[in-house]
């Protein structure tokens, strides 16, 4: 992974963002001490380098789907790649990551009832060929969850609009 | 059961938060706009469902605008003491950027960032394992994230503040 090209003022910018995007650049320039037009171009830059992303954070999403899963996935480790992307494009699937450790893949699922993990973790990822084992992990309690430091990723417009 | 029932959620608020999902930055008047609203509605209907911690229109940075270049999944045994407090424990540290209590094998999974493999053996083997309680420890390191998306989130009161 490169080094991303982030100075103090950057990180004082994404801090102030990251609380409410919402703020006008006046408003921002006047809590760093800097000009509207410093601020507007550095946060176009940040975007553009896909360091950071505007986005809204819903709770009331959580009822439908107010669960959370782990599915770890063990496969032949020249297969896992092909394996994750086909997992990524299932709509329920939240985040997925090939790993190196207890398992080649690790996804995370929110859920609502317990059959809609079970459909995909043993009817859909189980029934691939190249899928050896499948563990499922649900988390009964949240204690800490930082939303606000993610993995841009090119596809995340896309499926923002998903649900 | 009003006392836990929520504030309604209609359509025109739900046509406002795709809105900022596609864009967060977004005008009240860009928004009111797109959706043949006037923008004083669109700025009170924002700042409802934000006081009532419905929303939060945020800013989201990759994990390499704060150095970050390694992601991992940490499973974790505990033996002795309540495995909440445990998670309470592991939660403080600011790299653990998710800690759940799970069943199954494990007591608590975590996700945890790190700038480099040279804070690995300090995190894993000092700062994990000292915290009172924590029997064992499996790590799993991210080496490719295919899929990243989490735009549901628990939003704690004053949160946004």
């Amino acid at each position: 992974m490169s080094a991303a090209q982030v100075d103090d003022l950057d990180l004082k910018l994404i801090d102030i963002l990251s609380r409410d995007a919402r703020l006008s650049n006046r408003q921002i320039a006047s809590q760093l001490g800097v000009t509207e037009g410093t601020v507007r171009g550095r946060i176009k830059r940040l975007q553009e380098d896909g360091l950071i992303a505007f986005t809204a954070i819903t709770s009331f999403g959580l009822a439908d789907r107010s669960k959370l899963a782990l599915i770890g996935i063990q496969s032949d480790a020249t297969d896992a790649r092909a394996i994750a992307d086909r997992v990524a494009q299932m709509p329920d699937i939240n985040a997925v990551l090939v790993t190196m450790g207890r398992f080649n893949i690790l996804a995370v699922c929110l859920f609502n009832e317990l059959s809609e993990v079970h459909h995909i973790a043993s009817e859909q990822i189980l029934a691939m060929k190249e899928v050896h084992h499948v563990e499922t992990t649900i988390a009964v309690h949240t204690i800490k969850y930082n939303a606000r430091i993610v993995r841009i990723t090119n596809d995340a417009a896309a499926t923002d609009k998903g649900d | 059961m009003p006392v836990n029932e929520p504030p309604s959620i209609d359509d025109i608020d739900l046509a406002i938060v795709r809105q900022l999902q596609d864009n967060g930055r977004a005008t009240n008047k860009q928004i009111a706009q797109n959706l043949g609203l006037t923008a004083a509605t669109v700025s009170a209907r924002i700042r409802r469902m934000e006081a009532d911690d419905k929303l939060r229109v945020i800013a989201v940075s990759d994990f390499s605008a704060h150095g970050y270049n390694i992601l991992m999944e940490v499973a974790i045994e505990v033996h002795g003491r309540a495995a909440s407090e445990v998670a309470e424990d592991l939660a403080k540290m600011p790299e653990a950027f998710a800690v759940h209590l799970v069943t199954g094998r494990y007591d608590i999974d975590m996700m945890l960032v790190l700038k480099d493999f040279d804070g690995l053996k300090d995190m894993m083997l000092s700062r994990i394992m000292e915290v009172e309680g924590v029997r064992s420890i499996t790590p799993t390191i991210a080496v490719d994230i295919i899929k990243y998306q989490f735009d549901v989130a628990p939003i704690e009161a004053g949160d946004g503040s």
